[in-house]
């Protein structure tokens, strides 16, 4: 369970302050897939980061299946994120000079699992999300759709609870949007992961159980 | 996985990665060829004092007024322990001549039998009057010419090889025996050259010199070659140092430019480097990653520029000392072996502070970075 209590961001550029998020709660269950829309600068992304413990609240609290994230170290948040959170980018951010399978264990290299291990379930994600045969391809070498599909393996790697997705369509064409967004709601389906989805696209928001729109860095 | 992921890194800026690599094979590579000449060349000059190092040399002390050594003295130095050949020598200079030529010579005068231990021959025997080669030069003399030495005649029975000593120099000298010596010239001894069985037991046989001979008053004073060598070691040690560290500038430049390279490549990497802070790499794994890329750069860098040191110092020995037996000597290979160390050093020093930096970037800012 995702819980925001009282939740301010204020990002400092120059000598004014910008609120990004303004006393915002939130409450997402498990197994919840939530789509978060609103304009540009609205504050999603960052609510999303919050979540996904790569970024700190001014003031407020994040809690993650009731840990409170403002209380851990920078080791406990890295640990935090790698057992419990899956990342999905609009860019994807693969490592270019790995293949595909080694793209989808990275994760997995971090948390010191062993060579066999984890290539065995590597390959396992990379069928499920119906690339196995292109396990030995660079990134340079798959399509924007493929190249996504190969970030949502990755961040499937350590069997996290929440996946958070920032625009994963953002940079597909509808069809290979489609593709990605089928494979996000059947893992959710099947998996029981809990799905939160940053969107412009209201296309993209309707496969989500629950749409919040922010604005201005408030919930309205 | 990590140690893979470096080497692809690298992979990635081939040319960039080979120039930094460059830089460390020429400054190992300088560091050790100069380690490697700067050894040859202190071996090449050791190798003519090699047989001297357990000689002590015995003078009479002219400070406290004494201008030679007498024959009850060298009766003592005799009788001392730790001593396996003592060699009494009587000296004074002259005037020689032979044909229409003359000139002034150090004339040595010790026990023929001795002799033959201190000095090697270069044509002759050891019968008779020997002379240094340059005076043999000199007058153009062969074995059996005969020459005055105070108007008196003495045949010419060998011909001294060229040699180094500190307290003879035989190039320029004639050597005869005690007795025609004491026959021309007279005289007690000038100087005693004492061989000691064994190099640890030279202090004790200068505390017994003491004991004995120096008792009531200071009669003679002691050299040990040994401190003449070692001063010559150290000096080289020293020449050798500086000339490395002129080197290892080289060296340093190869530093600076793995540390430009790797601040450019986190900067290029940076969202690669949040994205892995996100996926859950520590601050210490990014580190790790970043460290492992230099280490990788010097330890391929060193080990090239030790083998090729070799075959600089190789040509710098043929070329200034004219010999290269001295090239791999296992000194030598202590000066690659400090050569690939610095290299090494060197990459990993200079990788601290870029590896540092990416380690300490913000995952959300990295991966936010344009």
């Amino acid at each position: 369970m995702i819980e925001l209590i009282d939740v301010t961001k204020v990002y400092r550029v120059g000598t004014h302050e910008v609120f990004a998020l303004k006393n915002v709660n939130l409450r997402i269950e498990k197994g919840e897939f939530v789509a978060v829309m609103g304009p540009s600068g609205s504050g999603k992304s960052t609510l999303l980061y919050l979540i996904g413990c790569l970024d700190k609240p001014t003031s407020g609290r994040v809690l993650i299946d009731g840990l409170d994230t403002s209380k851990l170290s920078d080791r406990e948040l890295t640990e935090l994120r790698r057992e419990k959170i899956g990342f999905i980018f609009q860019q994807y951010y693969l490592i270019p000079t790995l293949t595909a399978l080694e793209n989808v264990e990275l994760p997995m290299v971090f948390k010191g699992i062993p060579r066999a291990e984890r290539e065995r379930r590597a390959e396992e994600l990379l069928s499920i999300v119906g690339l196995w045969e292109k396990k030995d391809r660079k990134p340079n070498e798959l399509s924007g759709g493929e190249q996504q599909r190969v970030a949502i393996a990755r961040a499937l790697a350590n069997e996290p609870s929440i996946l958070l997705c920032d625009e994963p369509t953002g940079n597909l064409d509808s069809k290979s949007g489609e593709v990605v967004m089928e494979t996000i709601k059947r893992l959710n389906e099947d998996k029981g992961v809990t799905v939160v989805l940053v969107t412009h696209n209201p296309i993209v928001a309707n496969y989500a159980h629950r749409i919040i729109k922010i604005r201005d860095g408030v919930i309205c | 996985m990590l140690i893979e992921l470096a080497l692809r890194n690298l992979a990635r800026t081939k040319v960039r990665s080979t120039l930094a690599m460059i830089g460390i094979v020429i400054g190992v590579m300088a560091i050790s060829a100069i380690g490697i000449f700067g050894e040859s060349l202190k071996a090449v000059v050791l190798e003519n004092f090699k047989d001297l190092a357990n000689e002590v040399i015995i003078t009479p002390s002219y400070t406290h007024g004494y201008s030679s050594i007498d024959e009850r003295t060298v009766q003592k130095i005799e009788k001392l322990p730790y001593s396996s050949e003592v060699i009494p020598v009587k000296s004074s200079s002259t005037l020689i001549r032979f044909k229409d030529k003359r000139t002034y010579v150090k004339v040595y005068g010790m026990e023929i039998d001795k002799i033959r231990n201190l000095f090697k021959l270069e044509k002759g025997s050891y019968r008779g009057c020997l002379i240094g080669g340059r005076i043999a030069d000199f007058f153009k003399l062969r074995v059996g010419s005969k020459i005055e030495i105070s108007d008196e005649k003495f045949r010419i029975g060998g011909i001294l090889r060229e040699e180094a000593r500190f307290d003879i120099n035989p190039n320029f000298a004639l050597i005869i025996s005690i007795r025609d010596f004491d026959r021309v010239f007279g005289g007690d001894y000038k100087i005693v050259i004492v061989r000691v069985k064994d190099l640890d037991k030279i202090d004790e046989f200068k505390e017994a010199v003491e004991r004995t001979i120096n008792r009531r008053d200071k009669v003679v004073s002691v050299f040990e070659m040994k401190t003449i060598i070692e001063r010559i070691e150290s000096a080289f040690a020293k020449v050798t140092t500086f000339l490395m560290a002129i080197a290892s500038v080289s060296l340093l430049v190869a530093g600076i430019s793995i540390l430009n390279i790797m601040l450019i490549s986190t900067m290029e990497r940076i969202r690669e480097i949040g994205l892995m802070r996100a996926i859950g790499a520590y601050r210490e794994t990014i580190l790790k990653i970043f460290l492992t890329e230099a280490l990788i750069l010097g330890l391929i860098g060193s080990v090239v520029g030790g083998v090729l040191s070799f075959v600089s110092g190789y040509i710098i020995d043929l070329l200034i000392l004219k010999t290269t037996k001295y090239v791999f000597q296992l000194s030598s290979l202590a000066y690659v072996f400090i050569g690939i160390s610095f290299g090494i050093a060197t990459a990993l020093i200079s990788a601290l502070y870029p590896a540092w930096k990416a380690s300490r970037l913000e995952p959300i800012e990295a991966l936010r970075y344009e």
